[in-house]
């Protein structure tokens, strides 16, 4: 199967890794991927803002750099939720933008639905964790994966370890620019999330959303909190021998 | 006609009053809408709302529910509920009670009567044509109810000839007594009644527990406005 | 970037140092939200009785002018005076008159977002009228001079020594930190208020077009009582408050109590159609119903018009992650939490209070929570749209220029390499400070090093071969 990989401008930019992990892994489970070079963003952080003008030329961008390719897979699951969610609404005004970014939708997949429902593939038979384990559940996810189905795919691995916090779903304060529009708040809502992660006893946290990514983990550096933050998609490829396992 | 006098007048003269509503009314219909009335009502709520089957044990059903908001249920027989009511009452140490009306759902005339001569008996001092002062001043309310639901342990209690509002709400201690037929699986079996009257009683109140509150650092207080205690006596036919 | 720190802005501040505060708003969130959902779980179809609730609610406020017209015709059938307020002052005028009207000179309230909303206390005070709370927490926020911070749970701001000083002050009582015996303290000083009150004001939960009934749902009985005891009763109703159908209600009460506080009902829901029979033994002799409009109708019809099916259970308070670390006095409104970040500029101006919706990372905690399936977040997003003019000239540019950079696969990459260069970190790869956004960034949490090369970087230099 060929698909096309939108990498996300934040996976990008700042966690290339995850981007070589999603590649190796679709090619060991059968799919050609491509790159297509001209993208950039999907225009969450405008549309989210309340600028929607921007936000709508950015993703009339993304339409066409796109428009080539039969399935769109993404590791984040906020950027596969503007395409699926927003993209028609945002494009509505015009006919057949809106038809256009309607047929997008439909063929745009986060990552691990994508590996799970379109592959076929039973992931959590395919990893391996060496320790105990906890996960944040990215709340722009709704929608695209439930904390079930998040939860289902680390409890698969065998003999895991898996610790889930008590509030699974709590927010990390991130919210794109409200992190720097309202740090304060932001702070006092990662000092919550960190907290319930925390309290769980693991130190490796499955995060699969960079906003999300960055802030906890500048977070926890910034306490001297030891917890580290992988994507699901590194620790497939570590877990099937793609990638050298990352400190 | 200056505004602010206009507007005193609408609080207090029925022609002006209905005439400003009846002129929002008419602007509001007039107002575009944006977006065509699409959303239709749905035709039996009931069917989704429901949660008691109607052929579930509703004593035992509301029993559970009601003893779950802190009502104490007792049951009683047709042939010993003055006994049921009696006990409570000593249990209570009741000095005075509010006792109920001829017609108050399970008491009829008979049964007022029974209940009357009773207390006299015990030394009980009962009040029966309540006015606000006696229900301030009695220690107990003995009420019968219009119905009660099984589903959260509801009773309901509704204003008619002779029921006063304040007798399940202004006493302490409100001991209900009900007829197990008078049970009613679901609210939506109560509801679906109510809509089928011709005309409402002035005043309903679903009672689903002791006077309540938490407003204090979270910390539960029962007893606030209405009773502290509400013993529910079931009484079966046989 | 600003001078001087927006009032919004100051009390986010105020509200987090708080910490005593913020601790017991935590506390008593996180409680009610566990609560909620375990009574929520009870129910056989709780995602069903949402979806009817949405839909009731929303077919009332696409047919409101029909509904209204049947509700008041209703009323009138029963008795019921039915009155309409354009905005607060006609209200307040209206209420007060009623109160002159009637001769009453003392008056009890029972817990009514409506009547805080019009400032009602205010316009009673200064009429003349001595007006008193009977809901606890609002009877404590009455007599310290205070606010409520949660439309539910008005004091949760409030520690017992608080409290207690208040009472000691109020009501000449011995001072006692027990909640059980300051709970008796005010119980019976306010017992002494419902014997001798003239007139009783609520608002209500719910009420019937069809038969012309109010519905009100309380835990401690103050709303029977300022509906027994006083001669006359005036009901507060704000216009989108109704339903259809008597048997609609069971749909509500049923989502109600258990999003609210995990209760399955109220310990009392009163339905009360019209004053008293002649044949009753008590009641008040006459019944108003002030019909509120105050911004409603501005809202009806328009994108917007699904903030209105709100029934003020509160569930998007306890849920949102924002709420419990600021806490309710931050959002400076009667309405604080998701639903007033959107409910107060809608009522009271969406440029004035443009800030409000801002401040979400659209968690989508309050759109689950909610029971009659508001899009709270995406409602959020189409404020923040509509006052995007609103916001500062630098972010202004910023955003074009983003836009810029996201047209050109070049730019975009240049942009990379500037971000890089920008931020070089310590020794260890982390950024502990800057200016502009990482500034802002680096108040509250370190910025990890950009990588050395991007992913795109990494797929030139041989990444696209390997397959």
């Amino acid at each position: 199967m060929k698909v096309a990989l939108f990498v996300t401008c934040l996976t990008d930019s700042f966690y290339p890794r995850v981007g070589e992990a999603v590649v190796r892994v679709l090619r060991h489970f059968g799919c050609k991927v491509e790159f297509p070079t001209e993208q950039t963003c999907c225009g969450q952080p405008a549309f989210n803002s309340g600028f929607h003008d921007q936000a709508a030329a950015v993703a009339r961008r993304m339409l066409r750099v796109f428009e080539p390719y039969e399935t769109v897979v993404t590791p984040s699951a906020s950027c596969a939720g503007m395409v699926k969610h927003h993209f028609a609404e945002l494009l509505g005004d015009d006919a057949q933008e809106r038809a256009a970014a309607e047929r997008l939708a439909a063929r745009t997949h986060e990552f691990a639905t994508f590996v799970t429902n379109k592959l076929g593939v039973e992931i959590g038979k395919h990893l391996e964790f060496a320790e105990p384990i906890t996960f944040h559940y990215p709340c722009r996810a709704r929608g695209i994966y439930s904390l079930e189905e998040l939860s289902s795919w680390l409890a698969g691995a065998d003999a895991v370890d898996l610790r889930t916090p008590r509030q699974a779903e709590l927010c990390c304060g991130f919210g794109g620019g409200f992190a720097v529009e309202y740090p304060e708040i932001s702070g006092a809502m990662l000092g919550d999330k960190l907290d319930e992660l925390v309290s769980t006893g693991a130190k490796l946290v499955i995060c699969n959303e960079g906003g999300c990514a960055l802030n906890m983990s500048g977070g926890a550096h910034r306490r001297g909190i030891p917890l580290r933050f992988k994507h699901l998609a590194e620790c497939l490829a570590e877990s099937l021998g793609l990638m050298e396992p990352e400190a | 006609m200056k505004a602010d006098d206009r507007l005193r007048l609408a609080a207090t003269d029925d022609n002006v009053r209905r005439e400003t509503v009846a002129r929002f009314l008419d602007w509001l219909k007039r107002r575009q809408r944006t977006a065509p009335p699409e959303t239709a009502l749905p035709d039996d709520p009931q069917t989704g709302a429901r949660e008691v089957a109607l052929d579930e044990d509703l004593a035992a059903r509301f029993r559970r529910a009601a003893t779950t908001v802190g009502m104490n249920v007792h049951t009683a027989m047709l042939s010993d509920w003055l006994d049921v009511v009696g006990e409570l009452l000593q249990k209570h140490e009741a000095r005075s009670a509010a006792i109920p009306a001829a017609g108050d759902g399970f008491f009829e005339a008979e049964r007022v009567e029974q209940l009357r001569q009773r207390l006299t008996g015990e030394g009980i001092a009962t009040q029966s044509d309540v006015d606000d002062e006696t229900l301030f001043s009695v220690d107990v309310a003995i009420t019968g109810v219009a119905a009660a639901i099984a589903e959260h342990g509801s009773l309901v209690c509704e204003s008619q000839p002779g029921v006063a509002r304040g007798s399940s709400l202004i006493p302490p201690i409100h001991i209900a007594v009900v007829a197990v037929e008078q049970l009613l699986p679901d609210l939506c079996d109560y509801f679906d009644g109510l809509s089928k009257r011709s005309g409402l009683p002035a005043a309903i109140s679903l009672i689903t527990g002791p006077s309540k509150t938490a407003d204090i650092e979270g910390v539960l207080v029962t007893g606030v406005h209405g009773p502290a205690v509400v013993d529910v006596v079931v009484v079966r036919p046989a | 970037m600003s001078v001087t720190k927006s009032e919004f802005r100051q009390r986010i501040a105020a509200g987090i140092a708080d910490e005593r505060v913020i601790r017991a708003v935590h506390q008593a969130t996180l409680h009610k939200v566990d609560a909620a959902a375990e009574a929520l779980a009870e129910l056989s179809d709780r995602e069903g009785l949402r979806e009817l609730a949405a839909q009731i609610k929303q077919h009332l406020l696409e047919n409101l002018p029909e509904y209204l017209e049947q509700f008041v015709r209703a009323c009138e059938r029963r008795g019921t005076r039915v009155h309409f307020a354009a905005d607060a002052q006609a209200a307040c005028e209206i209420i007060c008159a009623i109160a002159h009207g009637s001769g009453s000179e003392l008056a009890v309230k029972a817990k009514s977002m409506a009547t805080e909303e019009i400032r009602l206390n205010d316009a009673l005070q200064a009429a003349g009228v001595r007006t008193i709370e009977t809901d606890l927490g609002e009877f404590i926020v009455q007599i310290d001079h205070d606010r409520p911070s949660h439309i539910v749970t008005p004091i949760i701001h409030k520690d017992r020594r608080q409290i207690a000083q208040a009472l000691v002050r109020e009501t000449g009582c011995d001072y006692t930190e027990d909640p059980e015996e300051l709970t008796a303290i005010a119980r019976d000083y306010l017992r002494d208020i419902f014997r001798r009150c003239d007139l009783g004001i609520t608002g209500a939960n719910f009420a019937v077009a069809e038969s012309g009934t109010i519905c009100i749902c309380t835990n401690e009985g103050n709303g029977r009582m300022s509906t027994t005891r006083p001669r006359v009763h005036v009901a507060l109703v704000g216009i989108e408050k109704l339903v259809p159908r008597l048997r609609d209600l069971p749909v509500f009460l049923k989502l109600l109590a258990r999003s609210s506080t995990g209760q399955p009902l109220t310990v009392y829901t009163t339905l009360i159609t019209g004053p008293k029979r002649p044949s009753d033994r008590d009641g008040p002799e006459q019944l108003h119903v002030v019909l509120l409009d105050n911004g409603r109708s501005e809202i009806l019809g328009g994108p917007f018009t699904e903030v209105l099916r709100c029934i003020r259970c509160g569930a998007c308070l306890n849920a949102c992650p924002v709420f419990r670390n600021i806490g309710g006095h931050a959002y400076g409104s009667v309405y604080p939490g998701p639903i007033g970040s959107l409910a107060t500029p809608l009522l009271s101006g969406i440029n004035e209070h443009a800030e409000l919706p801002r401040a979400s990372t659209l968690c989508g905690a309050c759109q689950a929570a909610c029971p009659v399936k508001i899009d709270l977040p995406g409602l959020l997003v189409k404020l923040r749209a509509q006052t995007r003019a609103r916001q500062p000239l630098g972010k202004r540019l910023g955003m074009n220029v983003w836009k810029r950079l996201m047209q050109s696969p070049a730019l975009f990459g240049w942009g990379q390499r500037v971000l890089r260069w920008m931020l070089p970190g310590g020794d260890d790869g982390w950024i502990s400070s800057g200016f502009g956004p990482a500034g802002a960034w680096t108040k509250v949490r370190d910025l990890p090093r950009p990588p050395e090369r991007t992913f795109r970087e990494r797929w030139r230099e041989g990444l696209d071969d390997e397959g």
